[in-house]
């Protein structure tokens, strides 16, 4: 996208002023998305989005300045923008760069071009046919495509030269269920850094059509009960507990700052030994793999907990050089050229455990099993976490019995993982529908297998609070 | 510099002489981004950038492009492809683009002429000032996480193939923090600290840091406590949450697509008598406010709920034509990077006249919520609303100590119908559009705790 020459240039302008480092990330992004919406076609939308960003280091000072325009005089005006900081002579040189090469490779099987725009809109029609057949509760249906192709290129003062060109394919249907005013209903997606080859390995219709009779099935859902009690949470997009409520805690800002509970813990038990935990940028095709992250820097796998020892924090370029550690993790991450990377999850999962799902479900006296929910929030500090129960059943006598609406579970991140007493053998990762904000969005995959958590507080409206 | 309206213009009439309607918006952003950590700046970013949008309308089929590339190869291929894009639509012959209409001079407040010339020294001493008041507030608070100042310069040119042709500046200014709390036994609270303004002198710096680290000091130590139906008082914060969803609730498009709890029940009494919600896209000094919307029909001031009678619903030009009735001037719109889409500009809830204190003072035993955490708890569609809360607990009209880990559960209707009393205080917070609620106490509340 640009030349080495010019890289080169710009990065010896960066430096003018005193800097220690200086960096040049390029980037070329071109979307395509569709939404049906009330059985129409509604939204069509094509994206061209192309820019750059120097990023200048002065020690633990870090200024930035980006442009929409790649020609050399405004490469030259950011770099002096973000050089504008220092007040030194050059003391640094840009070493000549050389192009790094990565092991990993994501290939795409087929381009988005193998299909025409309206057959890709064709695919939305029928899954809102598929959906709207199962049953005269289903009121309403949104299916979306998104095909995005994030081309980025970084130049850094230090040699390095990297290229990873990413490229994601996405679809998320949401279907709304109704019977006497009450409403049900379900949104998912699946995706991940793939082509078209995506809707060859699943199919959507049958999806949206799972999702429609789930909805229907939750309009029987009675109020959730509240109180203390156990509670399983089910495989792959369950992960999202640990992403939430430990993994942000493993981020090495919250902890070079010393505001995550995680801080000083290497070596020590955080979690029942059965837990093994895992971050891993290098998985083929999912949502958060990388060649190289936004740092430059190599996509790797790290044990974050084995057999529920502390092992690792998740670590950025800017982090690593605040406490003098000298290889990062590839976890810096940047939603687009306009922002700067900070250290962020990729693929994060519990890993396999030994008990069979089934079994986890029959040792539940009374509690209740999450089997969908609409993402999480936690608190970096505390380590509370809150999710919302989208699909949610009771169990009683190790059985799945009635659905419950409104399940809310509280906990706290570094208590339930040293609590979870059950890992079951079905590690999955979800479907590829994960969207992190962290001030930026990030795509991110998480995962685990059926976990049992002996107590955690469940909120709800029963039966005795009316309204 | 290029005149970026005549731009849009040009655009237009390029894209509609092939017989279709055509729409262009031009953004331009000045950003500015600080963020400090234990008196020193860590990240310091200063950028311009802009872009294109093209709307193409043929025969009832939208079609959309955007670019940050605007010369003319990049102009010319992004107009191309909206009107490509438009045959895959599904044809419906409601979708058009608003006819023009007379744009008020008023002066919204929204302008910030001394913004460009405020050095970038300034910025950083007030979010060092900040910082300072987060930490100076007690001992106890550590840290002051996220210590962030931002502000955007933004204008926006429209013009479509209707004749409407027009534009605005606003600014935006606003600074946060996250105050940490440790208290003895090591364990920490967090809470936030916020102000935005669309003037650069608005911001408060001591207090917005005073806010986060009073509020995460006086979390340290909560437990929870028994579950129990009962009063809560809501924090301004946490009320700017469940009206994010009401807002979401009231569109019209929510109506037509099924997709509200309020659905089919207008003109009827939705909740208490204290109830009166407001959409205003015309509020002077709001976040939101501008003086045409994100497709060029003029803002208004529309009360949706009139003390507690469900009245009217946000409607954008679709909206509009489909239930037969004028748009509110509720098309919003993220920068050129998306199509306008039915939302609300500034929503909020109608002060009361009683103060905080007051309101708290006539608790006989309940839960003043200060922080609250959810992700799709508050549902629009279903009218659920559960979250997990953090607070203070009231007796006898006293604060007497800290609830942590507990939910707090009831149903947006449950909600609207048990307001019994709402605050003085009414305030305005930048996240989920611009949204506004004063302190709220809210009876028959379910608190889940331990038990």
């Amino acid at each position: 996208m640009i030349e080495k020459a010019l890289a080169q240039k710009v990065l010896h302008e960066a430096l003018r002023t005193g800097a220690d480092l200086a960096e040049i990330y390029v980037e070329d992004v071109v979307s395509l998305q569709l939404r049906l919406d009330d059985s129409r076609l509604e939204q069509a939308v094509r994206g061209a989005d192309r820019g750059a960003g120097v990023r200048v280091f002065f020690g633990n000072l870090v200024t930035y300045a980006f442009t929409d325009q790649l020609d050399e005089a405004s490469l030259m005006n950011a770099a002096r923008a973000a050089a504008s900081a220092g007040n030194q002579s050059s003391k640094t040189q840009v070493i000549d760069l050389t192009e790094r090469k990565s092991p990993l490779h994501y290939p795409v099987e087929k381009p988005f071009e193998s299909m025409s725009v309206a057959e890709k809109a064709g695919l939305l029609g029928r899954m809102d046919e598929a959906a709207r057949a199962v049953g005269p509760q289903i009121v309403q249906v949104t299916a979306g495509y998104l095909e995005l192709r994030r081309h980025m290129w970084l130049f850094n003062s230090e040699g390095v030269q990297v290229e990873d060109d990413r490229h994601f394919t996405e679809m998320r249907g949401g279907v709304v269920a109704r019977r006497n005013g009450t409403l049900q209903r379900i949104n998912e997606g699946f995706g991940g850094r793939v082509g078209l080859e995506l809707l060859e390995r699943n199919d959507a219709i049958e999806k949206i059509g799972s999702m429609a009779g789930r909805a229907i099935k939750m309009l029987d859902a009675k109020p959730c009960p509240a109180g203390d009690m156990t509670v399983v949470m089910c495989n792959g997009w369950g992960g999202v507990l640990f992403h939430e409520a430990c993994g942000h805690q493993m981020e090495a800002d919250f902890i070079t700052k010393g505001s995550s509970a995680y801080t000083g813990k290497i070596g020590q038990q955080v979690a029942n030994p059965i837990i093994t935990a895992i971050d891993d940028g290098t998985i083929p095709g999912r949502r958060g793999s990388l060649r190289f992250d936004d740092d430059g820097t190599p996509a790797q796998r790290t044990v974050l907990i084995e057999k529920g020892i502390l092992k690792e924090y998740m670590w950025d370029l800017v982090e690593c050089r605040r406490v003098g550690r000298t290889q990062s993790t590839g976890n810096g991450r940047r939603e687009s050229y306009r922002h700067m990377p900070m250290p962020r999850m990729t693929n994060t999962f519990i890993d396999q455990g030994g008990h069979d799902p089934q079994e986890i479900i029959e040792s539940v006296e009374k509690g209740i099993y999450i089997a969908g929910m609409a993402g999480g929030q936690a608190d970096i500090s505390k380590g509370d976490y809150v999710f919302n129960a989208t699909e949610a059943y009771l169990i009683e006598k190790g059985k799945l019995t009635t659905p419950l609406r409104g399940a809310t579970v509280f906990g706290n991140g570094p208590k339930t993982l040293l609590e979870i007493d059950m890992v079951g053998n079905d590690l999955a990762l979800d479907p590829g529908q994960g969207m992190c904000g962290k001030g930026q969005a990030a795509r991110v995959s998480v995962g685990q297998p059926t976990i049992r958590i002996p107590r955690a507080t469940v909120g709800g409206t029963d039966d005795s609070a009316g309204s | 510099m290029t005149n970026y309206l005549e731009l849009a213009q040009d655009v237009v009439k390029r894209a509609a002489a092939s017989g279709v309607q055509a729409e262009a918006i031009i953004t331009q952003d000045s950003e500015t981004q600080i963020k400090v950590s234990k008196g020193e700046v860590e990240q310091l970013s200063q950028s311009s950038s802009r872009g294109l949008g093209v709307r193409v309308i043929d025969g009832g089929k939208t079609g959309y492009a955007y670019t940050s590339d605007l010369s003319e190869a990049g102009v010319e291929s992004t107009w191309r492809t909206a009107l490509e894009l438009a045959a895959v639509a599904t044809p419906d012959a409601l979708r058009g683009l608003p006819e023009p209409h007379p744009i008020s001079s008023e002066d919204l407040e929204i302008w910030d002429e001394s913004l460009p010339n405020i050095p970038t020294s300034d910025k950083i001493e007030l979010i060092k000032e900040v910082e300072r008041g987060a930490l100076d507030y007690d001992p106890r608070v550590i840290l002051a996480e996220f210590c962030v100042y931002g502000d955007n310069i933004n204008h926006v040119y429209l013009a479509n193939s209707r004749g409407f042709a027009g534009q605005y500046g606003r600014t935006v200014t606003f600074a946060e923090v996250m105050g940490i709390a440790r208290g003895e036994d090591g364990e920490m609270t967090n809470a936030f600290g916020l102000g935005a303004s669309n003037f650069f002198r608005d911001l408060n710096a001591r207090e917005i840091g005073r806010e986060a680290g009073e509020k995460a000091v006086s979390l340290l130590g909560g437990k929870p406590v028994e579950t129990q139906v009962g009063t809560v008082v809501l924090d301004y914060f946490v009320g700017a949450q469940i009206l994010a969803a009401l807002a979401q609730a009231l569109s019209a498009e929510s109506w037509q697509k099924k997709r509200s709890f309020l659905l089919d029940r207008m003109g009827q009494q939705v909740g208490s008598d204290m109830v009166t919600l407001m959409d205003n896209g015309r509020l002077k000094r709001g976040l939101a406010s501008a003086p045409f919307d994100g497709e060029g029909v003029p803002t208004a001031a529309t009360r949706l709920v009139d003390e507690g009678v469900l009245q009217n619903l946000t409607y954008d030009s679709y909206a509009a034509a489909k239930a037969g009735v004028q748009s509110t001037g509720n098309a919003a719109r993220a920068g050129h990077r998306s199509l306008p889409g039915l939302g609300p500009s500034n929503f909020y809830m109608q002060p009361g006249n009683v103060s905080r204190e007051e309101i708290i003072a006539g608790v006989e035993k309940g839960l003043y919520v200060i922080s609250v955490m959810q992700t799709g708890g508050i549902d629009p569609v279903t009218g659920d609303c559960s979250m997990g809360a953090n607070g203070l607990w009231i007796e006898n009209g006293k604060i007497v100590g800290p609830v942590g880990g507990v939910t707090v559960a009831t149903t947006l209707d449950g909600f609207l119908n048990n307001i019994t009393q709402v605050g003085n205080d009414l305030r305005m917070v930048p996240f989920f559009g611009s949204i506004g609620v004063p302190t709220l106490r809210v009876d028959n509340v379910t608190i889940g705790g331990s038990k």
